[in-house]
């Protein structure tokens, strides 16, 4: 790998397809030295940052996302806007390996001169998909994209993590018939910031019609008007109909949350949270490195299984038995 | 038999039968000292347990053909009474390459030499609606098949092939109404009315979702194309077959024979309802309905899988109550498999081929195609199509074989195993019923994650040995002296001599009435009136081209976009051998461990090549091996393929390749790779490359070849060690 990180920051600032996605694999890299190069990078980079409007793309398998992302890329590109899709795969927990066909479904998308879409395994990345996610946001930041999607899974944690570092949350859901919407959850429905109901067209656009205003009573129901009540669009990828009506809600609830503080409000609010995570994640990093930790762990394991010690007391005394300065 | 049944008890009777039974375990047992006798069951892919011996109680259950006569319903035995005691089959070789002009020579010698009908292959471009002009299909031009471009060069195809006497045979599915608008008027500017037209056009735009991949529009407007040509010849074209139903390609790609038999059928279904939407009635068209299998190695099972398929379609048309009886009588083509041929030690080829073929005569085909012995490397050479067409003049003519119908009726085996096939069908066709028939199932991908997951065992049984490929993975022939003549298409001349060619039509003709003609087509698509097969013969007479008319429906119909879905574990769970595959894997976390992430590769599909099986297989098997692997879309360009491989930072590409497009694609990739910077990213290529290319390629920059027949865990530890090396 080419490891001139000065190069590495000319490319990217020049909007260099190869450096930013050279960038990248550095983030994703597993080994230590790479991690320090790439913390180098970032922190080169970070006064680049902070431009793009950041989208989170989230629904359940087969709701439509890539065929979304794909018409809504295709008509920001058609308005000259450059465009970065970042979209984790799940790696094998048996294999190890994986399989990204993002690109595959976003055909036309993929070819255009002014997007990037990178596909990532979930298994590869240091530190968790989080931390992952959000530093190829900033790159792609400072590498001049306008807008960032962030395609994510509707499951918990993902979605969570998603909405923790981008600037509007949009929900995408399949048309349903009425009594369905007990399955989606409440908690979810709390994050969305705009809610859109897909395949919208054909035999199915009577049944996104009753999504819809089932998904507006829902919203109505679960939140309150100083939290912002998200509207609820139809859309249909494959007529091409709803999207213009997507963006332009996307820009004016970004406009007013600009104009409200509450844009830069949420963005310090990300970072600290980001701060906050990190916290975690080096301390548990800082653990890991330390010469005696596997011994302590086996020790402190055993005690736990065998003699019933308390978990919760076993770790503080663990960590606090590494952390103590040799006597 | 009944007679047995209820008389008293005779040697043959069940009672008897149990009692000598018994006594054949005893002996069978002592042969296997002592064994279990059921390790000599077999499971067969479709999930029929093969045993070692049959008897009359394997039959006993069969009711609904047993001691049927062929010519008569349910036709289990045959379609005709005398089948090939009075007439064998037609021998239809499927060829074209290159321009027009060679294609026409190559078939007219063919004529002199025996060969019975026509059966044209086509380039990917003219499959996929272009012209050769258009730059996405620069590397395909006259390659796997002739070029058409306007009805000009289908006159030249034709010339001095009287089109009233030779029954043609056209493989289009995807440009189905320019190609049929050029043959309808080429043959009228012969002095041929199209009532004297007799041949197939094959027409089965719905197999094309599931494998081949050689549509252009949805399968909604591709649907309406069908019906207007059903429409259109059951009209104007009574002697012409408007559809040949085609299960070949879902066996090429991977399909079990139960699979290829049951999604022909459904599919056939959809088209009968398709037609009679028209308000056609069943019996004026239902009779030109044909159909296409493919046959290949297991020998019985291809038997039993043609009995199988007459008998399901005759019960399937009941439905419809025709009253006809030849309207729910199967005809079909058949052609040897092209998957079972190896690159490896060709000349065995010729005995694969005539395996295959025999299993299709027993099986009671109407028409044959034997494939040549270079098939599987490249474009079939004279010598190897002359030995391949003598396959079955032998048959037909120095051998018995013909002299009897269905010698396999009433064998023990062959009923059961007919009738457990039927079973296996009907389990899968009710999926189908489920999903709200074939359109719905290929709208949500089913069948072609179905076929996959087949072809993915099917691979992982090769690759460990479980499938023997004599030659390959079994008694390997090591001296390379067998290599085989090829037969080279120098694409970039055949393309230019069609630019020139259409040039001159475009300079020649009257762009007014074009212009016209098109507009006409293109009201008829979107407003859905009209008979879209009328309305392109109206446009090929004004010399609209190939790409015209396709262009004018896209934009009304839009091209359609696969939905690429893909697969996993199922590699690896039938490989087997799990210390082959741990190895490999643990190689990969290593690298992972060494390198900051693991091997990561881009396998794609190059030019207008729709053969996705290899692709697919590959991109799953290194999955299971512990890959990243990132799948493009179909048909890239090669620039489109390097900004993807760029983007995601690959180690490698790898070009899935069975066109022969590869010695203009592959250049072009690595320049366009380098263009974007990324000359540190290989390449390698796998498919269907002849070993005279390998030199080429080499010095192209291809850092490994895979020939057919290299088993995935071989590529993934090619690729690995020159990863390693360059950590």
């Amino acid at each position: 790998m080419d490891l001139d990180i000065n190069k590495l920051v000319t490319q990217i600032l020049q909007g260099s397809r190869i450096g930013l996605s050279r960038s990248i694999t550095l983030l994703e890299s597993t080994r230590a030295d790479h991690r320090k190069l790439s913390e180098d990078l970032l922190s080169t980079l970070l006064p680049k940052t902070g431009r793009a409007i950041r989208v989170a793309i989230s629904g359940p398998p087969g709701v439509g996302k890539s065929s979304f992302i794909e018409a809504l890329g295709m008509r920001l590109v058609g308005q000259g806007k450059k465009i970065a899709v970042l979209a984790i795969d799940p790696s094998s927990p048996i294999t190890g390996g994986s399989i990204l066909g993002d690109k595959a479904r976003m055909e036309e998308l993929s070819k255009s001169e002014l997007s990037f879409i990178r596909p990532t395994p979930s298994s590869g990345v240091l530190g968790g998909v989080a931390r992952h996610t959000r530093e190829t946001l900033l790159l792609c930041e400072a590498a001049g994209f306008d807008v960032v999607l962030i395609e994510t899974v509707g499951i918990g944690q993902s979605e969570i993590m998603a909405a923790s570092m981008t600037d509007i949350f949009v929900q995408l859901h399949q048309p349903f018939s009425g009594d369905e919407l007990q399955g989606i959850k409440k908690g979810v429905m709390e994050l969305a910031d705009l809610i859109i109901v897909t395949k919208a067209d054909g035999d199915a656009l009577t049944a996104a019609e009753i999504a819809k205003n089932e998904l507006e009573q829902a919203v109505m129901l679960t939140r309150t008007a100083e939290h912002g009540i998200p509207s609820v669009l139809l859309t249909s990828a494959h007529k091409n109909t709803g999207i213009a009506a997507v963006w332009t809600s996307i820009l004016s609830f970004v406009e007013q949350q600009k104009a409200s503080g509450s844009h830069s409000q949420k963005r310090r609010a990300q970072s600290r949270q980001w701060l906050n995570q990190e916290i975690s994640t080096e301390l548990l990093a800082l653990l890991n490195s330390q010469a005696r930790f596997e011994e302590l762990l086996k020790i402190t394991q055993q005690r736990v299984e065998t003699s019933g010690e308390h978990c919760s007391r076993a770790a503080r005394n663990l960590i606090l038995s590494l952390l103590a300065p040799c006597p | 038999m009944q007679e047995n049944q209820k008389g008293p008890a005779t040697l043959g009777s069940v009672e008897n039968q149990n009692t000598d039974l018994n006594e054949w375990k005893n002996l069978a047992s002592k042969e296997l000292r002592g064994e279990n006798l059921d390790q000599l069951n077999r499971q067969s892919p479709e999930g029929v347990t093969i045993k070692p011996l049959y008897t009359k109680q394997d039959t006993a259950g069969i009711s609904d053909f047993m001691d049927t006569l062929p010519g008569l319903a349910p036709f289990t035995r045959g379609p005709r009474a005398t089948m090939f005691t009075h007439r064998p089959w037609t021998i239809r070789q499927y060829s074209g390459f290159s321009t027009a002009e060679e294609s026409n020579a190559f078939y007219r010698k063919n004529l002199a030499a025996g060969q019975k009908g026509l059966s044209i292959a086509f380039d990917l471009a003219t499959h996929r609606g272009y012209d050769s002009d258009h730059p996405r299909v620069k590397a395909d031009v006259g390659k796997a098949g002739v070029a058409i471009d306007s009805v000009e060069d289908m006159k030249i195809l034709f010339d001095s092939i009287p089109l009233h006497e030779m029954s043609v045979s056209m493989t289009m599915n995807g440009a189905v109404l320019p190609i049929m608008a050029f043959y309808i008027v080429a043959a009228e500017e012969q002095g041929v009315a199209q009532n004297k037209l007799s041949g197939t056009i094959q027409n089965d735009i719905l197999k094309e979702y599931m494998v081949r991949n050689t549509y252009i529009y949805p399968p909604e407007p591709s649907m309406r194309i069908v019906g207007d040509i059903i429409e259109y010849s059951t009209k104007n074209m009574p002697k012409f077959n408007s559809i040949s139903i085609s299960g070949y390609h879902m066996q090429e790609a991977g399909a079990d024979s139960a699979l290829e038999l049951a999604y022909t059928i459904a599919d056939g279904l959809e088209y009968v309802k398709t037609a009679l939407a028209r308000g056609l009635d069943i019996d004026d068209f239902a009779p030109r309905l044909s159909f296409f299998f493919a046959v290949g190695m297991n020998f019985y099972m291809e038997i039993a899988k043609l009995r199988a398929a007459r008998f399901l379609w005759n019960e399937v048309m009941q439905a419809f109550h025709p009253k006809n009886p030849q309207s729910s009588m199967l005809r079909t083509h058949c052609q040897t498999s092209g998957y079972s041929l190896t690159e490896k030690d060709p000349y065995n080829n010729v005995v694969r081929t005539t395996i295959e073929a025999m299993a299709a005569v027993f099986g009671g085909t109407q028409s044959l195609h034997t494939n040549s012995l270079d098939e599987a490397i490249s474009l079939p050479s004279e010598s190897a199509a002359r030995i391949a067409r003598n396959t079955q003049l032998i048959i037909q003519e120095e051998t018995d074989i013909c002299h009897t119908v269905d010698p396999f009726g009433g064998s023990y085996f062959m009923e059961s195993l007919t009738a457990d096939l039927i079973a296996r069908a009907r389990v899968i066709m009710k999926e189908v019923h489920d999903l709200g028939g074939m359109v719905h199932a290929i709208n949500k991908g089913i069948p072609k994650l179905r076929i996959e997951e087949s072809a993915a065992k099917k691979q992982a049984r090769v690759d460990s040995g479980k499938d023997v490929i004599i030659g390959v993975n079994k008694y390997k022939n090591n001296s390379s002296s067998d290599s085989v003549e090829v037969r080279d298409v120098d694409n970039s001349s055949v393309r230019n001599s069609q630019i020139l060619r259409l040039n001159t039509v475009k300079k020649n003709r009257d762009n007014a009435a074009v212009t016209k003609a098109l507009a006409a087509l293109k009201l008829a698509a979107t407003s859905g009136h009209g008979n879209l097969l009328e309305l392109s013969v109206i446009a090929a007479r004004h010399r609209a081209t190939l790409g015209e008319i396709s262009e004018s429906l896209a934009e009304s119909f839009g091209r359609h976009k696969a939905k690429v879905q893909s697969i996993s574990a199922v590699y690896a769970s039938a490989y087997g051998g799990q210390n082959m595959i741990e190895a490999i894997r643990l190689r990969a976390t290593q690298f992972a461990k060494k390198s900051g992430r693991r091997p990561r590769i881009l396998v794609c599909k190059l030019g207008q090549d729709g053969h996705d099986r290899g692709a697919k297989v590959i991109a799953t098997g290194l999955a299971d091996l512990g890959f990243d692997v990132d799948i493009g879309p179909m048909f890239q360009t090669p620039e489109e393929a390097a900004k993807e491989a760029v983007e995601n930072d690959v180690h490698v590409v790898g070009v899935s390749s069975q066109a022969a497009g590869h010695k203009t694609l592959v250049p072009d990739l690595i320049a366009a790779l380098k263009k974007l910077g990324g000359d540190q990213i290989k390449i390698v290529i796998g498919g269907i490359i002849p070993s005279q290319d390998y030199e080429f390629l080499k010095k192209a920059g291809c850092a490994a070849i895979f020939g057919p027949g290299t088993p995935i865990p071989e590529c993934a530890e090619t690729i690995l060690n020159f990863l390693e090396s360059n950590v």
